[in-house]
């Protein structure tokens, strides 16, 4: 009993986590069309600066922000130099953004060297709740992805800009009669995130053995996640696809091996893809 | 002359809204009909529903005795139903020449009887003299007669033209309603033409087929569209 | 009269500028390429026919990516794949009965036929999105190499497998191809034949309606083209030429590893491609010979730097210059003959 009750528990976290990692993703291809290749390189990139911050005793909470600031900032730079030229063209972006990310594996093996890094992690240990154990700092970040999501909800659904986005998603023509500004709206998006994508970055690293290839592994995984929930469905969505993606991988690595599991997943998402192309969350 | 295409109780609903609610229509073979309507009556829905670009809710579609009704673009129009969209769709980074000739391709014709059908057709839209230029240097109007050709090199039997005089000088709508009726007369082509040109359609000389939110408002001939209260009343007066 | 079209379409420029003679400069590729070997020895020749190969592959892709507008980051899977089929082969050579080496070829050429075709019909038939068959192909690229990693009992694993040299045969005549020069032919043969294959399939009825579906896929549906089927075979043709392609790597560089079916190999190959021009064959195969050697070349002194200017190139040219390389010649000397 609390053996399975364990694995569902490592589910739910792998699920919350991997949510985390593709929420990125979700926003920026689910929002404004452009499938972020690049976004393996920012979740890096957020790793890395991460374990820069905390190297220089950095407070852990003030460290991530910084990361996430970072990382949003060099999201700005990319969407203002290149991409907004390119929106609307979905397999130019997808070019564009993979050059970002050869781009930027080389500048952080330049910067940083290729080394394995270790971010320290703030909570070691674990934590019981009845018979099941928890391991603290991954149930913290679960947690978080959980607020993380349902803020965003908040902001898409409830503030003027998350309006004026649901507005541009629905018709850009309508939309900029009505005076919206398309350009900035679009930055914003990116840039937010590419923020997320920077903050999943410096809070995943503590779980991991940082290397210049480690958002790779969140790369497919994330997109995988999106498509398979639903693109544009942000919070629901992108939560259903990585259940199914994550908790997925988890339980069948119990029964075979890591690489089968994810082989079997990756299988099954191109099935999904195929005959469930907007995913399965729809708003109808 | 035998009956081409036939529509009944075609339905097309989307979420809320019914683009097309109980249509029913007919075209004989080497025919030419037009479907006016205000915006957003569902004329494009209509033609979709045909050309097998949407499916529709309920109803259904015959060509030539076959029911078509679930049959994809490319089956229908390997059968010989063509579309011509709103805005020209031809393919802009290829010559003129090249453009007929893939039309052709589409065709089950032997290889050493392409050339002569393509300059044959670039002949009948006038473009013979335009074949090596790429299309991209071609005006608006002479893009939608390059895709008019499209559809006649591709053996269409069938034609559904969007709008097919939009963008056009008024000497050039003149001339495509030559076009259309010559191809009728001469090769007993068929067409379903929407359009907004009163004088076009007038000049036409063709049946009419109104759509107003969906339905069929009223179907005759010019004169007596004209003289329809409801018409007049919804659409023609303003 | 037909010849003059079909340049302009294939080639997949704007008409004006196809007066460029792309066969009498492969004739002069293939000629320099054939003489090398008198003029030279040692080194050259040893590794020329590996970087011919990636060429291969980047035909391969052009022909996918420029002819048919799909990208596939999953080149390297197929080439790894032949490698390891060239492998296995060769090492069961004493129970096969046949040359061991043309049975892998042909097994390798069919495998990735299949699992492209396969692949291909299953995705295409529902009309699912460029975008979307590219992730598809970054997804089979990483289960490759994972494979190539996790059945190591078949592949040797992390640690790789080693490939004994094929050799050639004819009924009881038999020709080893021990000697540098002996298998540089080979390969040489082996890509002129490629290459007329490919410049024969595109400038057919088949490549002009690759050119159609590249240009509007909505007109060519509506002219009654299966364009799902044309998409699949396209696929499979270049799967399959990417794994016979890597059949003769792998006996040539007797060595195979998981690294050659990963991600980073497929990004090169479609590095190669873009900076080469994705719109021509004989730019994407010289573009995979002369930036593959030159990336191995600068590896050694300054890998990271090298992989940077790379990067940056890339960009450069998917933002600036579609047509790569071989699109700046072709415009280039449309220009000056007016």
């Amino acid at each position: 009993m609390s053996a399975a009750l364990s694995v569902v528990v490592d589910a739910t976290l792998i699920t919350l986590v991997l949510a985390l990692a593709a929420f990125g993703l979700a926003i920026i291809f689910g929002l404004v069309g452009v499938i972020n290749m690049g976004h393996g390189a920012m979740l890096t990139l957020g790793a890395y600066l991460m374990w820069a911050a905390t190297r220089m005793d950095v407070p852990f909470v003030l460290a991530a922000l910084i990361s996430a600031l970072g990382v949003g900032l060099v999201g700005l730079l990319l969407e203002h130099v290149v991409i907004r030229h390119f929106y609307g063209e979905p397999l130019e972006t997808l070019l564009l953004t993979w050059g970002f990310f050869l781009i930027t594996t080389e500048i952080i093996k330049i910067v940083f060297g290729t080394d394995l890094r270790e971010v320290v992690n703030p909570l070691p240990g674990s934590f019981d709740l009845g018979t099941i154990r928890f391991p603290a700092y991954r149930s913290l970040v679960a947690l978080f992805a959980i607020v993380l999501m349902v803020a965003a909800a908040l902001v898409f659904y409830k503030t003027r800009i998350g309006i004026r986005i649901r507005a541009l998603m629905q018709n850009s023509e309508v939309a900029s009669l009505l005076g919206l500004n398309i350009q900035l709206t679009y930055k914003i998006v990116f840039v937010s995130g590419s923020f997320m994508a920077g903050l999943a970055g410096a809070l995943i690293s503590p779980m991991l053995s940082v290397d210049p290839y480690i958002g790779n592994i969140f790369l497919v995984r994330s997109f995988f996640a999106v498509t398979v929930g639903g693109v544009g469905q942000i919070l629901g969505g992108t939560l259903a696809g990585s259940f199914l993606v994550g908790g997925m991988e988890t339980v069948f690595a119990l029964v075979s091996s890591q690489v089968v599991a994810q082989t079997i997943v990756f299988a099954f998402a191109i099935v999904i893809l195929r005959f469930r192309p907007q995913g399965v969350v729809t708003s109808r | 002359m035998a009956e081409l295409l036939r529509a009944e109780h075609l339905t097309k609903r989307f979420k809320g809204l019914t683009a097309n609610d109980d249509v029913g229509f007919s075209i004989l073979a080497g025919e030419v009909r037009c479907v006016i309507g205000p915006n957003g009556a569902g004329k494009t829905t209509f033609i979709s529903m045909i050309s097998g670009h949407l499916q529709p809710s309920s109803g259904h579609i015959w060509f030539r005795g076959e029911d078509i009704t679930r049959m994809s673009v490319v089956e229908r129009a390997r059968r010989g139903i063509a579309r011509k969209f709103q805005t020209p769709s031809v393919f802009n980074h290829l010559t003129v020449y090249e453009n007929v000739e893939l039309a052709v391709l589409g065709t089950s014709r032997p290889r050493h009887r392409r050339d002569a059908r393509v300059r044959e057709v670039l002949e009948l839209v006038r473009l013979s003299e335009q074949s090596d230029k790429p299309t991209a240097m071609l005006s608006h109007g002479q893009r939608q007669w390059l895709e008019v050709g499209l559809l006649i090199g591709n053996d269409a039997e069938l034609m559904l033209l969007d709008e097919p005089t939009a963008g056009m000088t008024a000497e050039e709508t003149h001339s495509t309603g030559e076009l259309v009726r010559s191809l009728a007369r001469d090769l007993r082509l068929s067409a379903i033409i929407i359009e907004h040109d009163i004088n076009f359609i007038r000049n036409l000389e063709a049946p009419i087929t109104v759509l107003h939110l969906g339905r069929v408002l009223a179907q005759g001939d010019y004169d007596e569209i004209a003289s329809d209260e409801l018409v007049r009343d919804s659409y023609l007066g303003h | 009269m037909i010849e003059a079209k079909d340049t302009g379409v294939l080639a997949g420029f704007p008409p004006r500028v196809r007066r460029v003679r792309e066969p009498v400069v492969a004739l002069w590729v293939f000629a320099i390429l054939a003489l090398l070997p008198l003029m030279s020895s040692g080194y050259v020749i040893y590794i020329l026919p590996q970087y011919m190969l990636f060429g291969v592959l980047a035909m391969s892709l052009a022909l996918l990516w420029g002819f048919c507008g799909m990208l596939s980051f999953g080149q390297a899977g197929f080439f790894a794949l032949g490698a390891y089929i060239m492998g296995l082969c060769l090492q069961h050579a004493g129970t096969l009965g046949v040359n061991a080496a043309y049975l892998a070829l042909l097994a390798s050429a069919m495998a990735g036929a299949v699992i492209a075709g396969a692949v291909g019909y299953f995705l295409f038939s529902a009309g699912v999105r460029d975008s979307y068959f590219v992730i598809v192909t970054l997804a089979l690229s990483i289960i490759a190499e994972q494979l190539a990693v996790g059945q190591s009992q078949v592949t040797g694993g992390w640690n790789g497998m080693f490939i004994p040299r094929m050799q050639l045969s004819f009924w009881d005549w038999r020709l080893p191809l021990d000697s540098d020069a002996s298998i540089y032919y080979l390969i040489v043969v082996f890509v002129a034949v490629t290459y007329s294959f490919l410049r024969w399939i595109t400038r057919a009825k088949f490549g002009k309606v690759l050119a159609g579906i590249r240009e509007n896929e909505d007109r060519i549906l509506s002219l009654g083209f299966k364009v799902h089927l044309y998409k699949t075979a396209t696929f499979a043709i270049s799967a399959g030429l990417a794994c016979a392609a890597g059949a003769l790597y792998g006996t040539h560089a007797a060595f195979v590893a998981p690294s050659l079916a990963g991600v980073l190999f497929s990004t090169e190959v479609v590095v190669w491609v873009a900076i080469a021009g994705r719109n021509s064959l004989l730019g994407a195969l010289l573009g995979g010979i002369v930036v593959s050697s030159i990336s191995n070349a600068l590896s050694a002194i300054t890998p990271q730097y090298w992989q940077l200017v790379l990067g940056v190139l890339f960009v450069v040219v998917v933002a600036f210059f579609r047509g790569g390389i071989a699109g700046a010649v072709h415009r280039f000397s449309a220009r000056r003959r007016g």
